[in-house]
């Protein structure tokens, strides 16, 4: 970043932001539960004889998918498809700021799971399984000359060393999330206040948290969440409870407001008042503050494919909008880039999207990285997420060919997604 | 008591002189044990002629004993009724074998069935003839869902009439069709044709209805049985769900309207 000097820096982003394009950002899935809460107030009810006067956005987008998608998925699209076009699946949140042993027990109760806490122990389960087993053979392993060698309980005591990579793999503190099991289609009745007025969990779909548990937030971290409306993730990264301070952007003046209602929903006054809000272009961040966070989080403005097929309201596939599509791309780049820029060195990044297309995904990854090796002189490391994959394989649906991070695949038994999730570190 | 046994003996005597054996006989007389002997042995009688055999018949009344009450005017005439539609000697006995309140169906529920498919529906005498040997069951239907039936296979599917027969589309309950080509849909098996378009390549109605669960979804929907499960809850939450909404909207509709009629819903 030296190398360039301020003067290079400034030409290189100015080079980036030649193709700035139209403002508006995507709207994300809704806050609330229930499928077509919206759509009845105007649809009108279509007769099957007769023609509809023009095509509907979502159609639109539908074709656009079965397109690109069947390509790039091939025999999965089938599934995948019908679980965009089926009530998505969530999971509570829940709100750390609120007493929550009630709330574990009634859910509990359901027979839902807070997925994030039984992920390692599922596996450690088949791990100790697999240990004990092959101890029980004699593989020729050497013990202390008792003939029967490790029992599962010794197994258990591994030492964190021998501890498979993938329950060591790191992720954001205290963040509990339930959802019911794989093919149960229970819905969660609506948050409730407490005495404090605060809710006691926030619904959204379990795939969002992700990115931010890959982000793995550590004690004291300066964090920004770059596009941060309607807020989901932003309240996810405060109830780990560990920010050092919390900078929520997003350009939507409007959207901001969501995320407002949302803090003052969840969040205690004390740990408002850490949170900064600012509603800026996202692309202005490295510019602004460079170099100053250790976790940034960039939840990009996507197609968001799963609304686009269901919601006909403030569709990116009506024709008006093609140009905005079109130059979404370049809008993630810049907003990944200044990301990167605004990431301290050692310092990590995770790019998000709810889209499925790779254009939007592994290509915006590989230009960014390599924007950022010629044009600014940073080395990037691309993650490796593999393990983190395996260890919410039992909930999630991934799918197991991305080059680079880690796709969340809709699919009628766990229909959470699309999440496309990858962590980058500045060197 | 001993006129009553004599009386019974003549009974059994009866039924035995029509074909019936003497366990069957003994059945028969269960039923119903009040009834005069005439009526059972007409009604018996009637079923014979019908070409049923004596368990058959016997099966029937054992199913239907109210057919015993029916005056045998009447099942002849049904049974007329039902061979001018074109259901014929063989046809007929499986028909209400399979369907016994073919016979106590009343008159006015048959011909409004009859009239839905040949008028609003359009099938011709011959493809009637055949739907009904396939599924007589059509007739019991309220007309109403039959219409709702067939008109989802011929606007939301694009099926014609030829096909619908050739695949016995009314023996499939309407709720297991629906799931199985919306589920075939979603998966972007299954396209609605658009205006005078002829030809797709959707699967054929005959395979959708006619494979057993298993083999529909390998062979045509490359499914897992797990994700179909899943995929019919939903289903049916949505349908519950847009029924209810229906339901709500024209209440209020309603209360818009009634300002300037009242009259109108009353």
């Amino acid at each position: 970043m030296a190398a360039l000097g301020s003067a290079g820096r400034a030409a290189a982003l100015l080079l980036l932001r030649r193709w700035r394009g139209g403002e508006r950002l995507l709207p994300s899935p809704g806050l609330g539960p229930g499928p077509r809460r919206h759509r009845h107030r105007h649809r009108h009810k279509e007769k099957w004889a007769a023609t509809a006067p023009r095509i509907p956005a979502t159609r639109l987008a539908l074709h656009h998918f079965d397109t690109s998608y069947s390509l790039q998925l091939k025999d999965l699209w089938p599934s995948v498809r019908a679980g965009l076009l089926c009530e998505q699946k969530y999971g509570a949140l829940l709100n750390n700021f609120s007493p929550v042993s009630h709330v574990t027990q009634e859910l509990e109760l359901l027979n839902a799971t807070d997925f994030v806490s039984e992920a390692p122990k599922k596996v450690q389960q088949l791990q100790c399984g697999a240990a004990a087993g092959e101890a029980g053979r004699g593989e020729g392993r050497s013990q202390e000359g008792s003939g029967e060698g490790r029992t599962v309980m010794q197994a258990e005591t591994m030492t964190q060393a021998e501890m498979s990579p993938v329950l060591r793999a790191s992720i954001s503190p205290n963040i509990k999330c339930y959802t019911f099991p794989r093919g149960d289609i229970t819905r969660f009745r609506p948050a409730r206040p407490d005495t404090l007025g605060l809710l006691d969990y926030y619904l959204m779909d379990a795939a969002s948290l992700l990115p931010v548990l890959a982000l793995n937030v550590q004690p004291d971290d300066f964090v920004l969440d770059l596009c941060a409306a309607p807020g989901g993730k932003t309240l996810a990264l405060l109830q780990t409870g560990v920010c050092g301070h919390l900078a929520a952007n997003d350009i939507s003046i409007s959207r901001t407001k969501r995320l407002y209602q949302i803090l003052h929903s969840y969040v205690p006054k004390e740990i408002r008042e850490t949170v900064s809000v600012t509603s800026c272009d996202g692309r202005d961040w490295g510019q602004v503050e460079g170099g100053t966070f250790h976790k940034v989080l960039v939840d990009v403005p996507c197609t968001t494919d799963r609304h686009s097929v269901m919601e006909e309201d403030n569709n990116i596939f009506h024709r008006r909008r093609t140009k905005e599509r079109q130059m979404l791309p370049m809008l993630q780049l810049q907003l990944l880039m200044a990301g990167i820029l605004a990431t301290k060195p050692g310092g990590e990044v995770v790019y998000s999207t709810c889209s499925l297309s790779p254009l939007q995904n592994e290509y915006v990854i590989e230009r960014a990285v390599e924007i950022a090796e010629t044009q600014f002189n940073i080395n990037i490391h691309v993650e490796d997420l593999s393990h983190f994959r395996t260890l919410f394989q039992d909930t999630f649906s991934f799918f197991s060919d991305c080059r680079l991070g880690e796709l969340v695949l809709p699919h009628l038994t766990a229909n959470f997604g699309p999440m496309y999730f990858c962590k980058l570190r500045r060197m | 008591m001993a006129g009553r046994l004599l009386r019974g003996c003549g009974e059994a005597a009866a039924l035995r002189a029509m074909g019936f054996s003497e366990e069957q006989a003994r059945r028969l007389l269960g039923l119903q044990p009040r009834l005069g002997p005439q009526r059972r042995e007409a009604a018996a009688a009637q079923l014979l002629l019908l070409g049923l055999s004596a368990e058959a018949a016997l099966g029937l009344l054992e199913r239907s004993p109210g057919l015993l009450r029916m005056p045998t005017e009447r099942l002849q005439e049904r049974a007329g009724d039902l061979r001018r539609l074109g259901l014929g000697g063989g046809q007929l006995q499986r028909a209400v074998s399979r369907c016994p309140q073919l016979f106590t169906l009343p008159r006015r529920r048959m011909a409004a069935a009859v009239r839905l498919l040949r008028e609003q529906c359009l099938f011709t005498a011959e493809q009637l003839r055949e739907v009904l040997a396939t599924c007589p069951a059509v007739l019991l239907e309220e007309p109403r869902r039959l219409h709702h039936h067939f008109q989802y296979a011929y606007f939301r599917m694009g099926v014609q009439q030829k096909e619908m027969v050739k695949a016995r589309l009314f023996q499939m309950p309407f709720a297991e069709l629906r799931n199985r080509h919306i589920f075939l849909e979603r998966r972007g098996l299954y396209q609605t044709p658009h205006k005078g378009q002829t030809q797709t390549c959707n699967p054929k109605l005959k395979d959708i209805l006619q494979l057993p669960e298993e083999d529909f979804l390998t062979s045509l929907a490359s499914s897992t049985r797990e994700e179909y499960e899943v995929f019919k809850k939903l289903l049916a939450r949505e349908e519950e769900e847009e029924e209810d909404r229906d339901a709500l909207y024209a209440e209020e509709d309603e209360d818009l309207d009634s300002e300037e009629s009242k009259t109108a819903w009353e």
